[in-house]
């Protein structure tokens, strides 16, 4: 669990995040299979998977803080959907795939309400408001802090999430090749969620010590944004990767960044020591190298482009 | 009894009725009589058993009732711990008169009229207080080919549990005949669709048919064989070939069907299962949940929890939510008839206890049915591929869901090739909803 080669996201942890090395909980061999179903090899490094839950484990520790405090902007008891809405707020596009995320939710619910028997009676007994319970929730809060309208166009927008669609496409080429068992082990995989193991995200995230903690929806949200950041890692790992990869032709290659080249080095001294590393799987450089290009501050536009710099982290999530 | 018939059309139009019958669900035929030509389907009614007779006029066709009545005695007789006395409820009246040049295709509406009287009058205070499950296979659709007609015709209708009143309801056999001598001929219609015709113009349409003149009258005999009914649970669409019976009746040959059946099984062999369907009906009085849930049995009340009683029986095995408005909500069925079914017993319960319940605006809600492609299907490029239709997330939901337009349809598409279709008011809707998806995931097939 420990990182000896520095990562810039250790620096800037705070020290209340939960890195302690007693930590009975681990998501690794969940990652894994999550990486997986996002487009890694077929059997994902077990130091990528340590290192994505290490940085999905800080940021999402630093967003509950910050939920934490919005909320007690707010006066409120628990931290709700609305607070982590609100964090989300400067970056559109990763909040439509909330909301979206949020009404499927719903929708998948009311569909399921209508098959099985057993749950219809029990809705029936729990309130009856529960049908798009979430999209009220979402829709009456962003109208709530709406000033300039943009964020209520949303709803109405029908633009078609470029970032999914790659991911979809990707998943698509990925299957095609596969047969039937490999297929069925694809589909298992993509099937897990941290919101599946809610009890064990509990644990990991160290919610009981916080004083402010997180009423059930915003866990299914944090549980949402966990996975996201886990996608967005691979997303850019696999660029990265993609880049690191040599063109014949590219007229670029004389402008790789320094360290890009150290930490491109370090993984080829790793591969020359023997070590077997698998020729398609995710190397812990790379998600270091994308986590560094994210982070990278470029242009005028770039600190007002992502939510809550204040720690100098930046959320993949949002 | 040999002699074929001069007008083959006549025999075309009978045994096409038979088979229609068949369709509406009729599970049993009564051949009383070679001579005169009559044959006959029966089927159950809640209470009774309703027989449509063909018949080469009104004499033949009471002289037929008088000879299914007197064998059905005769049963009893036989059997004295079957059935009961049957009795005629009604006087048999005419449905329709018509000529053998009158194709099958225009006489639908009018049995589905009768059908929709029949079910009117099926009124709950009227019967007596039994009920009885009729087994109505509503899923034997039939789809023939120009296969040879089989039609079994077993003389044992009595699959009732009860000891009440089982009547032969020959209702629709004339009292006075308006015109001419015309042939009766079966009608049917739709199979499956009950109550949902508003056509009221009925009686009018079925005078103007008289006056159609008739052609001859076919007296001669055709000839039925005996056989076993296929129930269509596998798409098999014909019947099997006749053997030889012990009334002596050979096969009909070169039959065609004029009507157009539903084709369910064409193009895709699979037949989707319905498992649940949700209905509501009004009772139209107000009611004592407390007291109907402290003296019904199987009954749960927690008014802290939820404002209704959840009663549950056995037979058929459903759940009602019944409300103190007097609405009432039934679930857990498996097909219209018996949804219908348990919602009346539901109702009688409630009206055992005291209260003026009554049957109003029997309606479905949703029907949910499901079905096996048996082979695994790609999720991912199907989501892809129909994008504005599909969402798939399968962190959330193992399953793809995907909103078909029309008609308006919600499935749920799972790796395996398992297909759950839902929101379906009518059972045409799922079969459609299958058909149209068929196609598109046979090309989404995991090699």
């Amino acid at each position: 669990m420990n990182n000896t080669a520095p990562s810039p996201m250790s620096a800037i942890a705070t020290s209340s995040s939960g890195r302690g090395t007693g930590k009975s909980t681990s998501f690794a061999l969940e990652l894994q299979s999550m990486m997986f179903s996002l487009g890694d090899a077929r059997r994902p490094l077990h130091e990528t998977a340590v290192l994505v839950e290490d940085i999905v484990h800080t940021q999402l520790i630093n967003l509950l803080q910050q939920a934490a405090e919005v909320s007690q902007l707010r006066g409120a008891r628990v931290i709700s959907a609305e607070d982590l809405l609100f964090l989300m707020r400067k970056d559109k596009k990763k909040l439509k795939r909330l909301l979206k995320y949020m009404f499927f939710r719903d929708y998948k619910s009311k569909i399921v309400k209508g098959i099985e028997e057993d749950d219809l009676l029990e809705d029936k007994f729990s309130s009856s408001s529960n049908v798009n319970k979430r999209q009220k929730i979402a829709q009456d809060f962003l109208h709530s802090i709406d000033q300039t309208g943009e964020l209520l166009a949303m709803f109405e927008d029908d633009e078609i999430d470029d970032i999914k669609q790659e991911r979809m496409e990707r998943a698509e080429r990925q299957t095609r090749m596969m047969d039937a068992a490999q297929y069925a082990e694809f589909c298992e995989s993509r099937q897990l969620s941290f919101s599946k193991k809610a009890s064990k995200f509990r644990d990991w995230l160290d919610c009981s010590s916080m004083e402010i903690k997180p009423n059930v929806i915003a866990m299914e949200i944090l549980a949402y944004l966990a996975y996201e950041t886990v996608a967005q890692l691979v997303d850019l790992a696999l660029l990265v990767r993609q880049d690191m990869a040599p063109k014949a032709g590219d007229p670029f290659s004389h402008a790789i960044s320094a360290t890009f080249i150290q930490y491109h080095a370090s993984a080829e001294s790793t591969a020359a020591c023997g070590i077997e590393a698998q020729s398609n799987a995710i190397q812990p450089s790379h998600i270091r190298e994308a986590i560094r290009r994210y982070g990278h501050k470029i242009g005028p536009v770039s600190p007002f482009t992502s939510a809550y710099r204040r720690n100098g982290m930046t959320f993949l999530a949002c | 009894m040999t002699r074929p018939c001069k007008q083959p059309r006549f025999i075309n139009l009978i045994t096409d009725g038979l088979r229609i019958a068949l369709l509406a669900g009729a599970d049993c035929f009564i051949c009383p009589n070679p001579r005169p030509l009559t044959v006959g389907a029966s089927y159950p009614g809640i209470n009774q058993w309703r027989v449509l007779l063909g018949a080469a006029g009104p004499e033949p066709t009471s002289q037929a009732c008088d000879d299914i009545l007197r064998l059905r005695l005769m049963d009893t007789h036989r059997s004295p711990s079957h059935s009961p006395i049957p009795k005629l409820t009604e006087r048999p009246r005419v449905l329709l008169i018509s000529s053998p040049l009158f194709t099958l295709m225009e006489e639908e509406p009018y049995l589905e009229i009768y059908l929709d009287r029949c079910m009117n009058q099926d009124e709950l205070a009227s019967t007596s207080s039994h009920l009885f499950s009729p087994i109505v296979p509503y899923d034997s659709y039939l789809h023939t080919s120009s296969n040879q007609e089989t039609i079994a015709s077993p003389l044992e209708p009595s699959k009732e549990p009860s000891t009440d009143l089982s009547s032969v309801d020959l209702s629709f056999l004339p009292d006075e005949l308006n015109q001419e001598n015309t042939e009766q001929t079966l009608t049917e219609g739709k199979p499956g669709v009950e109550g949902n015709h508003e056509i009221q113009g009925a009686p009018s349409r079925v005078q103007s048919l008289n006056e159609k003149d008739s052609g001859g009258i076919c007296t001669d005999d055709f000839s039925l064989s005996n056989s076993g009914l296929n129930p269509l649970s596998d798409g098999n669409s014909t019947l099997p070939s006749p053997e030889n019976s012990s009334s002596g009746f050979f096969p009909l040959t070169s039959m065609t069907p004029l009507m157009p059946v539903t084709p369910v099984s064409e193009g895709s062999g699979i037949v989707p299962q319905l498992q649940n369907i949700v209905s509501t009906v009004n009772l139209a009085c107000k009611l004592d949940l407390k007291k109907i849930a402290l003296q019904a049995k199987n009954a749960e009340y927690n008014p802290k929890r939820f404002a209704a009683v959840i009663m549950r029986i056995r037979e058929p095995r459903t759940t009602a939510l019944i409300f103190s408005s007097g609405k009432m909500v039934c679930t857990g069925a498996k097909s219209e008839e018996l949804s219908r079914l348990a919602a009346r017993k539901f109702a009688r319960v409630v009206q055992k206890l005291g209260f003026p319940a009554r049957f109003l605006d029997f309606k479905i809600q949703n029907m949910v049915g499901s079905c096996d492609m048996r082979f695994p299907i790609r999720l991912e490029s199907l989501a892809l591929t129909h994008q504005q239709f599909s969402s798939y997330e399968p962190e959330l939901f193992p399953g793809l869901i995907y909103r078909m337009v029309k008609p308006r349809i919600v499935l749920l598409i799972f790796v395996s090739g398992k297909v759950v279709l839902t929101g379906a008011k009518e059972r045409s809707e799922i079969y459609e909803a299958f058909e149209n998806i068929y196609p598109i995931l046979k090309g989404f097939k995991k090699a």
